[in-house]
C-alpha cells in the first residue's frame, strides 16, 4: 500500500505527459479558433483595385477558379515575412488567382510596399475600413483563404504562411 | 556586438557546468576549483542576461529578439522591462535567476561540502538542460536579417510599471523552489545522512514563497486595474499555474516548521520539495508552450513546446524516481493527538495538496478532453469556485487556531477566550447580515477572516510579555502572517460577493449618484502622449457638495502596434474601491460601466502583510 502512494506521482506524471504530448503532437492549436466559415460560401464583398478605382472585384467573379486570398498591409511585418512564398505560388500554379486584400493601410503606403518587394498578387483590392475583413473573421494579420472553384471556403490560415504549411496544408487542395 | 557578448557567455557557461558535472564522476574537486565554476558560471550567464538588456536599453535592432520587442521611442522602464517582455528574454531571465541562486547558495556556510557540492551539481544539470532549450528554440541573440531603423514595439498592455516588476518576481519565487529540489535530491542521494539542510531548505523554501506571493499579487493587482473587467482573479490558466506551487509551497514552509518540532515528516517534506519545483516548471512549460489560451499567451510553437515538457519529464521524473527508490524510512512516528499541532498541520498538508490536484484538474481537464474527444472546452470560475473554496475553508479554520496548539497535548491554552470569541463574533456577523444582505458564503467569509485575525492577537498578546525589540517580531511572526490571511479573506470575500455593478449611458457634465456618491462627468479629452494616443474620461467625485477626487479612465492606443488598450479608473477607499471603465461613445452618449468592489484594498493589505512576515521569517537565523 505504502509503496502504491510513492509510485503515484510518478503514474501522475506519466499520465500528464501522455496527453500533453498528444496534444502537442496533434498539432491543435488553441490560438487557432476553428473557422465558422469553412465549407461555406465567401462572403459577399466589394472591393476597388489598389491602382485604379474605376476596377472593382466583386465576390460573384471569384466562381469557376480556385483563388488564394491573402489579407495583408505594408505596416504588418509578418506579411513581409510571407511575401516571397506568394510569389512561388503564383509561380508554381498560375491557375490559382492570387487576391490582396489590402488591410487598414495607407494607398501610398501599400503601393510602395509592392512596388519594392513585387507584386505577386492578380488583384490587389482595398479594405481600407476593415469590412471586408470583418466578413471574413480575420482575428490579425496576415491571413490566408483558399476558395474552390464552387465558391467555397476550404482552408483557412492565420499568421504567416511558411514552406511547410505551403507544401503540406495547400498544395495538396489546389 | 552586445548580441555576440551575451550569446558566447551563455554558451561558456554551460560549457563550465557540463565540464563541472563530466569532471565529478572522474576526479574529486576540491572546494575551490568547484566554487570557482560555478561562480564563474553563474556570473557569465548574468552578463548573458544584461547584455540582452543593454541591446534593449540603447535600442540595438540588429538583434532580431530587439526589434521584434521594443521601440525606440518607449521610455526607459518598459525598454528595460522589454527584455523579459517575450519568450526569449523571459527563459533567459529564469536562467539568470537560477544562476543567482546558485551563486547565492554557493556562499551558503555551515552546510556539509559534499551535500553542498551535489545540490550545486544537480543545479548545474538543470541550468544545462534550460540553456540548451534557449539556445536551440529561443534564442534571443539572434542577428537581424534586414537593416531597420525602428522596432516593432511592446505589447502595449505590458507597458505597465506593475508588470515590468512582475515576471522577475514571480520567476524568483518559482526558481527558488529548484534549491529546495536540488537539495531534497541531494539528500536522498546522500541517504539522508545529514538533517541540517532542512534549516536551509526552510529558509529557501520560505525565500521562494515569498516572492511567489509577492509576483502574483502583483500580477493579480495588474489584471485588476489594467484588464478592466473589474475584478482581480479569474482563474484563468495561467493564475491557476502559479497558484499550484504557491499552495504547494505553503504545505512546505508548513512542514518544514514541523521538523521545529522534532517530528520530522521527512518523507513528505522531500515529496513535497519535488512537486514544488515540478509544479514550477509544469508552469513554465504550460505557458510557454503556448498551449492554453489565457491573457499570457505567446505565439506558440511546437518544438517549443516539446522540448520544455521533456526538461520536465526529465527532471520531475528523476526526482521522483530517486524519491521511488530510496524513499527515506519514516523515523520517528509521529505524535498524533485529537488536536495538537502536528495533527492540525498535517490535516492542513492534506487540505492543500488536495486543493492543488483540483486546480491541476482543472487545469489540465480541457487538454485531456481535447486529446479523447477532440471537442474544446474550457473550464472556469464555477468549477475552481465550486472545489477549491470548500476545500480551503477547513484549513483555514483549524489555521486560526493551529498557532496556540501545543505540540504535545490535547490541552488548548485559554480555549475559553477563544470559544467566546469565536462565538460573539459569529453572533455580530450574522446580526449585522441579517439587517444587510444576507449571504452564506459573505457571512462564512467574514466570521473566518475576523476570527484569524482576532485569534492571533489574543495569541501574540496572551503568549508573550511587551517588549518591543526585532526579536519580538521574529517570534510572534507565524501569526503576523496569518493576520495577513485573515485581512484577505475578509478582502476577498467583500469584493466577491457584495459588489456591485452599474451601466450608464452618459455624456459630458451629467452627474449620477451611486450608493450615496455623487458622480459627474466633468469632461472627456484627447492627449498624444509620447508613445501613445490618450482618451479620457474625467470624473468628479463629490461628498457633502465637496469635491473628493477627479478620476480619470479612459483607453490607449497605441499606434505602433495598433491596439486599444483599457485603462480604469479607480477611486481608492479604504473601505471599497470606485472602478470606472469608459467603453464607446454612441448617439453623443458615452458607455460607462461603474463597479464598487468593497474592501478590494484589504486584499492587497493582507498580501503585504504576508510578504512582510514572509521577509521576517527569512531573517529569523
Amino acid at each position: 500500500m505504502n509503496r502504491l502512494i510513492i509510485f503515484l506521482p510518478l503514474l501522475i506524471l506519466l499520465m500528464i505527459c501522455f496527453f500533453v504530448l498528444m496534444y502537442l503532437l496533434s498539432n491543435k492549436d488553441p490560438n487557432k479558433p476553428p473557422s465558422a466559415l469553412i465549407n461555406k460560401n465567401v462572403p459577399i464583398f466589394i472591393s476597388k483595385s489598389l491602382y485604379d478605382s474605376d476596377y472593382v472585384i466583386k465576390s460573384e467573379d471569384l466562381k469557376n477558379k480556385k483563388v488564394l486570398i491573402n489579407f495583408f498591409a505594408s505596416w504588418c511585418i509578418p506579411c513581409k515575412v510571407e511575401h516571397p512564398l506568394l510569389f512561388e505560388i503564383s509561380k508554381s500554379y498560375p491557375d490559382v488567382y492570387l487576391l490582396g486584400l489590402n488591410h487598414k493601410d495607407k494607398s501610398n503606403d501599400a503601393k510602395n510596399y509592392l512596388s519594392q518587394d513585387g507584386n505577386p498578387y492578380d488583384f490587389v483590392g482595398v479594405d481600407s475600413d476593415g469590412m471586408i475583413a470583418l466578413e471574413f473573421g480575420v482575428f490579425g494579420l496576415p491571413e490566408t483563404f483558399l476558395i474552390n472553384e464552387n465558391g467555397k471556403i476550404v482552408y483557412k490560415f492565420m499568421g504567416p504562411l511558411t514552406k511547410e504549411i505551403i507544401k503540406n496544408e495547400i498544395i495538396p487542395l489546389l | 556586438m552586445s548580441s555576440l557578448i551575451g550569446f558566447a557567455s551563455l554558451v561558456l557557461a554551460i560549457l563550465f557546468n557540463a565540464y563541472l558535472i563530466f569532471s565529478n564522476f572522474f576526479i574529486k574537486n576540491n572546494g575551490k576549483v568547484f566554487n570557482l565554476f560555478i561562480r564563474t558560471s553563474s556570473v557569465l550567464t548574468i552578463i548573458s542576461f544584461f547584455s540582452l538588456m543593454f541591446a534593449y536599453v540603447v535600442s540595438d535592432f540588429s538583434n532580431f529578439n530587439v526589434f521584434q520587442n521594443s521601440h525606440s521611442e518607449k521610455p526607459l522602464i518598459y525598454k528595460i522591462s522589454g527584455t523579459w517582455g517575450n519568450h526569449e528574454g523571459s527563459m533567459l531571465l529564469w536562467v539568470s535567476i537560477l544562476s543567482i541562486y546558485g551563486l547565492l547558495f554557493s556562499f551558503t556556510k555551515n552546510i556539509d561540502l559534499k551535500f553542498k557540492q551535489e545540490t550545486l551539481l544537480i543545479q548545474s544539470s538543470i541550468h544545462i538542460l534550460f540553456g540548451l532549450f534557449i539556445i536551440f528554440t529561443s534564442n534571443p541573440f539572434l542577428i537581424n536579417s534586414v537593416i531597420v531603423e525602428e522596432g516593432l514595439g511592446l505589447n502595449p498592455i505590458l507597458q505597465d510599471p506593475g508588470l515590468a516588476v512582475h515576471p522577475p518576481i514571480l520567476y524568483a519565487g518559482y526558481v527558488g523552489y529548484s534549491i529546495v529540489f536540488s537539495q531534497a535530491i541531494a539528500s536522498l542521494l546522500n541517504h539522508n545522512k545529514n538533517k541540517d539542510w532542512i534549516s536551509v531548505a526552510k529558509k529557501w523554501s520560505l525565500i521562494s514563497w515569498t516572492f511567489l506571493t509577492a509576483g502574483i499579487a502583483l500580477g493579480s493587482y495588474w489584471a485588476y486595474y489594467e484588464l478592466g473587467w473589474g475584478g482581480w482573479w479569474f482563474w484563468d490558466p495561467v493564475e491557476n499555474i502559479s497558484l499550484m506551487p504557491w499552495i504547494a509551497g505553503l504545505a512546505l514552509v508548513h512542514s518544514l516548521l514541523m521538523a521545529k518540532g522534532e517530528q520530522l515528516l521527512k518523507k513528505w517534506i522531500i515529496f513535497l520539495s519535488i512537486l514544488c519545483f515540478s509544479l514550477s516548471i509544469f508552469g513554465t512549460f504550460l505557458v510557454r508552450s503556448g498551449i492554453l489560451t489565457s491573457v499570457h499567451s505567446f505565439a506558440s510553437d511546437a518544438s517549443r513546446g516539446l522540448f520544455i515538457l521533456l526538461i520536465f519529464f526529465i527532471i520531475t521524473g528523476f526526482g521522483f524516481l530517486i524519491f521511488l527508490l530510496k524513499t527515506p524510512e519514516s523515523s520517528k512516528p509521529i505524535n498524533f493527538l485529537f488536536i495538537n499541532k502536528a495533527s492540525a498541520l498535517v490535516i492542513n498538508n492534506i487540505l492543500m495538496i488536495i486543493a492543488t490536484l483540483t486546480i491541476l484538474l482543472g487545469t489540465i481537464y480541457p487538454i485531456i478532453v481535447e486529446v479523447l474527444t477532440n471537442d474544446r472546452i474550457s473550464v472556469g470560475g464555477p468549477y475552481f469556485n465550486s472545489t477549491v473554496i470548500p476545500i480551503m475553508i477547513p484549513g483555514f479554520l483549524l489555521m486560526s487556531i493551529a498557532p496556540i496548539l501545543s505540540w504535545q497535548t490535547n490541552k488548548v491554552r485559554n480555549a475559553r477566550l477563544y470559544v467566546l470569541g469565536f462565538v460573539v463574533i459569529s453572533f455580530i456577523v450574522l446580526i449585522q447580515s441579517y439587517f444587510s444582505t444576507f449571504n452564506t458564503w459573505g457571512v462564512l467569509g467574514l466570521i473566518l477572516g475576523i476570527w484569524i485575525i482576532l485569534a492571533s492577537c489574543i495569541s501574540i498578546i496572551s503568549s508573550s510579555k511587551i517588549n518591543y525589540d526585532f526579536k519580538l517580531l521574529q517570534k510572534i511572526n507565524p501569526y503576523i502572517a496569518h493576520i495577513g490571511v485573515g485581512v484577505a479573506i475578509i478582502g476577498i470575500t467583500c469584493s466577491s460577493v457584495f459588489k456591485n455593478e452599474y451601466e450608464l449611458n452618459i455624456n459630458e457634465g451629467d452627474k449620477f449618484q451611486i450608493e450615496n456618491t455623487m458622480i459627474s462627468l466633468e469632461k472627456i479629452e484627447m492627449t498624444n502622449e509620447i508613445n501613445f494616443q490618450a482618451l479620457r474620461a474625467n470624473f468628479l467625485i463629490e461628498k457633502n457638495k465637496k469635491i473628493v477626487a477627479r478620476i480619470k479612465a479612459g483607453k490607449n492606443y497605441y499606434p505602433v502596434s495598433k491596439m486599444i488598450t483599457t485603462e480604469a479608473g479607480i477611486f481608492h477607499q479604504w473601505y471599497r474601491d470606485i472602478y470606472f471603465i469608459v467603453g464607446d461613445q454612441k448617439d453623443n452618449n458615452w458607455f460607462v460601466k461603474v463597479y464598487i468592489n468593497p474592501f478590494v484594498s484589504f486584499i492587497w493589505v493582507g498580501v503585504l502583510i504576508m510578504v512582510l512576515s514572509g521577509f521576517i521569517g527569512i531573517s529569523k537565523r
